[in-house]
């Protein structure tokens, strides 16, 4: 019993060291707080509307109008200028005034009329693929619909009836339901995958800060240590994955026991990994620019912005090397699709696998240092 | 250990988005039909370059099950009866549900299976009005009255390297040379008597920064050089600017990088704290600066806040510059706000030198001691031996 409580102010007293050292305090506590004001503030708007368009009707009849009002009504895109030639538009564009120009050339009703094709264009600027699409869509919506309406009319003028009309110009329906994010949220898509990340990178971090080119404790007050490391980053997860959401609206599915299973092993492998990067690197500056520079490269390895099938194999198995290539993914799966233990049972023993390796690996570093320390005397 | 490591992360990042266009990405099928049409279908869509059908389900709960182990990002799903009900003009519905929790991987594979299902629906459509007698260009007229050509300026084939690559690329290097400056101010300031020894060497604060930060402007410059050489010779990413445009714009960017991170480390209490608070100014740039979602569509504080970034104007300048081939003029503007954050950074910089400078005993030696500096002296001093490590 008095062993259990000398263990316990053991814990107290490497939080107390923790919290007592400036510069873990501000990585571990401070750090994340801010962050976890700052860094969704790109993604507030969850989804782009809006995107200010240039339209130049050479047309100018009530068929080019009514496309005109259409599309500005549509939430993808907003006409914000409406010119006669190209220069004028060009410029605005190259100002960043406009992000897509669309053109509705001259015979546009007259051609509506005669029953023959009516072509319009939509240039779209490829560079910001999201703002690309807002105006592919806007356009190809209203040019769908519009389309529908003039071909029934046509169908309907050959005495072809109205039933029948339906099923000869569309004879499947296509009905497409996006799961999960159903609204296509940018913050509902970054925010829970980058998180993870930022855990992992502060706890490595206030690691290297407290640990690195020290005297690591030994025995129980190692272990005890651990677990105060553990204990403070599931409370961590816990705010990260659960509380965040609900505060910025970021619908989530996940259960708490799925949750667990997955950040336990996913922390063990950090603080892990942390001790061994922090005894390979006895220079503490050193171990923060080292994982300052690699956060953002790690997160294109995760597979949540660049699909992993498209990451070259040797790079993926070499990136499972670090906890967040497999968590991140696994996280998201269980906190935004709702996925079970058993859906992500291959990133749980990857953490498993990696916490033992980091452990085995940090422990000979440990001897080893302690060894060359030796020698000199 | 300081050229190396930008450069192996260029070129696993490089790596990392060498397809350029997402290719066979995997979908699965719940074909409750069976039929030869329905076959049909499948078939088409397993045709497009972005899909491949992996998985053949036979119920919407395995379907599910797939979508959240993650080895489909989209479901197919036929209903029964489909090509019965077709043929009896009863408009059977054929369901995509993708995984927009994956917005990129979601997205593609989405698009393509709508524009594959379209295309059958089409090909039926002009059976059927063959078959009540119209002919086939009456047809084909018919089944798309108001044609849109579509076409992605700059991006014609709206590539990721161009478009991700490209500006994740100059991130990585602001985090890193901001880093590498913070790093190069920090052990003189933090060292005692270090900024002494610093004046002693170079005389006048402009003299003392341009020493300390101009080998890391060089080693800089050439990094990024590599890595813009690859990129637009191997990947052979567009470029239709002006070159001396385009290496002013990376040389301020550089520099600006360089003043923010080494003001930084003299504003920070010591070197950790130094490349803390340069973390979290510069590294959710990438977010900030716009590449992925645009900076019109944030609030006016994100707006604010990366507009103190330099990321921001390099990479406007950079893309008008390389991918929309711009004329100078539109890119006036951004440069002059990347002048500006220069302007502004190195001018705090070269305060906080002549301050530091100033406070430390060297300044002493030469004359009149500054009394209003002399607390943070004392406070430098302090912290100094709090850094000494045992």
């Amino acid at each position: 019993m008095s062993k259990l409580r000398s263990f316990f102010s053991d814990v107290l007293g490497a939080l107390r060291r923790l919290l007592g050292d400036e510069n873990a305090r501000s990585t571990m506590i401070v750090g994340i707080l801010i962050y976890s004001v700052l860094y969704p503030q790109p993604y507030v708007g969850e989804v782009l509307r809006d995107v200010p368009v240039v339209v130049i009707d050479q047309d100018n009849s009530s068929a080019s109008r009514t496309f005109v009002r259409e599309m500005d009504v549509t939430e993808w895109v907003d006409v914000t200028l409406s010119v006669s030639n190209m220069d004028v538009a060009r410029d605005a564009f190259f100002r960043r005034d406009v992000y897509g120009v669309v053109v509705i050339p001259d015979g546009f009703e007259a051609d509506i009329l005669a029953s023959r094709p009516s072509p319009v264009a939509a240039f779209g600027d490829g560079s910001y693929l999201l703002i690309y699409s807002n105006v592919v869509k806007a356009v190809a919506t209203v040019a769908g619909t519009m389309g529908a309406q003039v071909n029934y009319a046509r169908l309907t003028a050959r005495g072809v009836d109205d039933g029948l009309a339906r099923t000869l110009l569309s004879p499947v329906a296509v009905t497409s339901v996006s799961v999960f994010n159903p609204q296509g949220g940018y913050a509902s898509y970054v925010v829970p995958a980058a998180f993870v990340l930022i855990l992992q990178q502060t706890l490595m971090m206030g690691i290297g800060l407290l640990h690195a080119g020290r005297k690591l404790p030994s025995g129980r007050r190692m272990w005890a240590t651990i677990l105060a490391y553990l204990g403070l980053y599931l409370l961590w997860v816990m705010f990260t994955q659960m509380l965040l959401p609900f505060l910025y609206s970021i619908p989530r599915t996940g259960d708490l026991g799925t949750l667990l299973l997955l950040a336990v092993p996913f922390l063990c492998a950090c603080i892990a990994m942390g001790f061994a990067i922090a005894l390979a690197i006895p220079w503490r500056e050193g171990v923060v620019f080292f994982l300052v520079v690699m956060g953002m490269p790690l997160f294109f390895l995760s597979g949540i912005s660049w699909p992993v099938e498209m990451i070259p194999e040797y790079l993926h198995d070499l990136s499972l090397l670090v906890p967040s290539s497999s968590a991140i993914s696994a996280f998201v799966a269980v906190d935004q699709m709702g996925a079970t233990a058993h859906d992500i049972a291959g990133a749980i023993q990857t953490q498993v696998a990696l916490a033992f390796g980091y452990t085995a690996l940090a422990v000979g570093l440990a001897r080893l240092t302690r060894k060359t320390r030796k020698q000199p005397i | 250990m300081l050229v190396p490591l930008p450069l192996i992360l260029f070129f696993a990042l490089a790596a990392v988005f060498a397809p350029g266009l997402p290719r066979d990405l995997p979908v699965a099928v719940v074909n409750l039909d069976g039929s030869p049409l329905s076959r049909q279908v499948v078939r088409m869509v397993d045709a497009a370059a972005d899909v491949e059908v992996v998985e053949q389900l036979t119920t919407l709960t395995e379907a599910r099950q797939a979508l959240v182990a993650q080895r489909a990002y989209a479901i197919l799903m036929i209903p029964a009866e489909m090509e019965h009900d077709l043929l009896l003009g009863q408009r059977p519905e054929i369901v995509i549900f993708s995984n927009s929790q994956l917005l990129t991987a979601g997205g593609i594979v989405a698009r393509s299976m709508r524009t594959s299902v379209a295309t059958f629906s089409a090909g039926v459509s002009l059976r059927l009005l063959e078959a009540q007698g119209i002919g086939t260009d009456v047809a084909m007229d018919l089944l798309t009255p108001i044609p849109v050509q579509q076409s992605p300026l700059f991006n014609p084939s709206l590539d990721y390297i161009q478009f991700l690559l490209s500006s994740v690329m100059p991130t990585v290097m602001q985090i890193f040379i901001c880093a590498t400056a913070v790093l190069s101010f920090s052990r003189e300031h933090h060292s005692s008597n270090g900024m002494a020894r610093l004046l002693r060497l170079s005389g006048t604060p402009t003299r003392a920064i341009l020493g300390k930060l101009l080998p890391y402007t060089i080693m800089g410059s050439l990094v990024m050089l590599i890595g813009d050489v690859v990129l637009f010779s191997f990947f052979g990413a567009s470029f239709r600017g002006n070159i001396f445009v385009f290496f002013l714009n990376g040389f301020m960017f550089i520099l600006a990088c360089q003043a923010l991170g080494a003001f930084l480390a003299l504003l920070a209490k010591d070197t950790t704290n130094g490349l803390g608070m340069m973390g979290l100014l510069v590294a959710p740039s990438f977010g900030f600066a716009g590449v992925s979602f645009p900076r019109f569509g944030m609030t006016l504080f994100a707006q604010g806040w990366a507009a103190i970034i330099p990321l921001t104007p390099y990479l406007e300048v950079r893309t008008d510059q390389t991918l929309r081939g711009a004329p100078l003029e539109y890119s006036i503007p951004s440069l002059l706000w990347l002048l500006a954050q220069l302007v502004v950074f190195a001018g705090l910089l070269w305060i906080m030198t002549y301050k530091t400078m100033r406070a430390t005993p060297a300044a002493e030696e030469n004359g009149v001691p500054d009394l209003a500096a002399e607390p943070q002296a004392t406070v430098n001093q302090t912290t100094d031996i709090q850094e000494g490590r045992a």
